[in-house]
């Protein structure tokens, strides 16, 4: 069983590349929620980089994105696309517009 | 510098947009902004490029690189660009436009039974870990301090991880690259059409190529291949803080041997104290005046924090009962110094974190918030012999002209199997232009006095390559001259990253003179 799961995996490790070639369309999607955990949660969640960072900046209470009280889609975006302080800046062939808008609109209505 | 013509700048644009799609092409400040250096020690728009292109294969790579040659374009390419400390992923000058090949982000292949893996350029130590991982493959990567970067780009750079694989420009096996012509050659056994070793024998027929595709200018890569470290059974991790910074060398002397022998496969890294602090808190936590902390201060945080002036692991990897051997002859050769190791192990089947198998981080970008501001930060990189006294010296030296300068000095040294590699950074903050000057010109001075010393530094921030390429000065330059002769016929149009490492296109030494 051993010796033929070794075997067959290289092509099994191909076929299981594929979708992570097509991420730019799967991507649209997905929810502002589910991107946000997939593409800021390293650094933004409790006991993040980011989030130890802003919790030297913002009221308490306010260093987790998905607890601020108020954080406008405008806002998010700007930082994202121009970084600021700690954060680069995140290039649109990195994240597109459109998962940008998604996060930003999900962070945006946590009030 | 050539200035690029503005409408034939908006010609080749034009002509991307055809190749690529016009959503995967940027123009003006939305190129400048989102490839600029976010770390910048100067203003970072001042290197930004002209714009940007994306291409998401091979064949529209060749077909930019053709475009490019024909209409006098200088194409700076990027795998993700978070090469930080070094300039990230922003180009040598402004007169370029981004080949950012993020999108090309495909694990092609991971051969479990041969272990190695071959990636595009997009590929990240994220996406490789969580791939092998994800598929229960028994391989592991080796990654840099911080790993959203690209597994190809770092390698070329000849970046450092922490496993017996982490030298990782030794792990590359097989390149396929585009040429300044559009041309696509593969190296070593890639040479052959049906090559069934490319990715195992890394040497193949004749003159061998990947070494000169790393930090240069002379093609494009599209593929890699990598060799992956079979997980082992167990490792064994010895930790050990010095409460003495003069301690350092007889660290050095005590594990030179047992990496000369292969005792020690894995790169141990000597950080010094401010190397360690900065990741727990901001430097205003330990102390609020200007100027480097002073040294009581600095003792009474180490003091206080339970840290070493120097803090390293030596990790042992493979089979429990050789990791066991071997950690004793590890203790056997630290005995005379007055510290005890402390002792982790980890076996297969736990959880990764503290295995010494790279886990996602970002961690490590804590150092550009030591002063509490917009940070930024340049990193020094000179090579030392692995010898204790010569360590010393090249430590002292440079945290010397560091405090000399106002700074703090943060580094450490990383363990190859005959060097180190002494990794400090000028840690900066970016709203100060009177300390962003320093910085500057700090780093200018390091590099020569470094140089006079006869230290060379094995990788550079994008700014600094002119500086450090001119102290490769033997027989008057000769390997600048033979760069220049290899960059001349490799890339007749001069397009591919003019200046990288201080190797200019004829036309750009002609204008420079």
């Amino acid at each position: 069983m051993r010796a033929f799961a070794i075997a067959a995996l290289p092509v099994l490790a191909f076929a299981a590349a594929l979708p992570l070639a097509q991420r730019a369309q799967a991507q649209a999607g997905k929810s502002g929620q589910e991107l946000f955990a997939e593409r800021c949660a390293a650094c933004h969640v409790e006991g993040g980089f980011g989030t130890r960072v802003l919790s030297r900046r913002v009221p308490e209470g306010q260093a987790e994105l998905e607890k601020r009280e108020t954080l406008p889609a405008a806002l998010t975006i700007a930082v994202v696309r121009r970084g600021i302080g700690s954060m680069p800046q995140i290039r649109e062939a990195e994240l597109s517009d459109a998962d940008l808008q998604a996060i930003a609109n999900y962070l945006e209505k946590r009030l | 510098m050539i200035i690029l013509d503005a409408n034939r700048l908006e010609q080749a644009m034009q002509r991307f947009a055809g190749i690529v799609g016009e959503e995967n092409v940027w123009r003006g400040e939305e190129a400048a902004h989102g490839y600029k250096d976010a770390f910048a020690p100067r203003d970072a728009l001042s290197y930004a490029p002209r714009g940007a292109v994306a291409p998401a294969s091979v064949e529209e790579v060749q077909a930019i690189v053709r475009v490019a040659g024909e209409l006098g374009i200088p194409l700076w390419p990027t795998s993700r660009g978070k090469n930080f400390g070094y300039g990230g992923g922003a180009p040598r000058m402004r007169e370029v436009v981004m080949l950012d090949l993020i999108r090309m982000n495909r694990i092609l292949e991971v051969n479990v039974e041969m272990g190695y893996a071959v990636v595009e350029p997009g590929v990240g130590f994220d996406d490789l870990y969580h791939y092998l991982v994800d598929n229960d493959i028994p391989l592991w990567i080796s990654a840099p301090a911080h790993t959203w970067g690209s597994v190809l780009g770092n390698a070329l750079e000849r970046g450092v991880g922490y496993t017996p694989y982490g030298e990782h420009a030794s792990k590359v096996c097989g390149m396929e690259v585009v040429t300044g012509t559009g041309e696509l050659l593969r190296t070593g056994m890639g040479a052959l059409e049906g090559a069934r070793t490319w990715q195992l024998f890394p040497y193949g027929f004749g003159p061998s190529w990947d070494g000169a595709f790393m930090q240069s200018n002379f093609g494009i890569a599209t593929k890699m291949g990598i060799w992956l470290m079979p997980e082992p059974e167990h490792t064994l991790n010895l930790a050990m803080a010095f409460d003495r910074v003069e301690d350092l060398p007889l660290g050095v002397d005590a594990l030179r041997p047992l990496k000369l022998d292969g005792t020690v496969q894995a790169n141990p890294s000597f950080g010094n104290i401010i190397r360690n602090l900065a990741v727990r808190a901001p430097r205003s936590a330990y102390y609020q005046g200007s100027g480097p902390i002073p040294a009581d201060v600095l003792e009474q945080a180490r003091v206080d924090s339970g840290v070493g002036h120097w803090n390293f692991s030596i990790r042992l990897f493979g089979d429990k009962a050789v990791n066991q051997i071997n950690a004793e002859k590890v203790k056997r050769a630290f005995a005379h110094l007055p510290y005890e190791f402390e002792v982790s192990e980890w076996h297969r089947g736990e959880p990764l974190r503290g295995s010494g198998s790279p886990t996602p981080t970002l961690g490590a970008l804590g150092v550009v918030d030591w002063l509490g501001g917009p940070g930024g930060h340049l990193t020094f990189s000179p090579v030392s012999p692995f010898s204790g006294a010569e360590a010393w010296e090249q430590y002292t030296t440079i945290r010397g002209m560091y405090e000399d300068a106002g700074f703090d000095y943060y580094g450490g040294f990383t363990a190859g199997q005959r060097y180190l590699n002494h990794i400090s950074m000028v840690v900066f903050n970016r709203n100060d232009e009177e300390m962003c000057a320093r910085a500057n010109t700090l780093f200018s001075d390091l590099i020569e006095t470094a140089a006079s010393k006869g230290w060379g530094e094995y990788r550079t921030h994008t700014l600094f390559y002119d500086e450090v390429a001119r102290t490769y000065d033997y027989n008057n330059g000769a390997l600048r001259r033979w760069n220049e002769t290899v960059k001349d016929a490799v890339d007749p149009h001069g397009i591919i990253a003019p200046g990288k490492m201080g190797i200019w296109p004829r036309a750009y030494r002609e204008g420079q003179s």
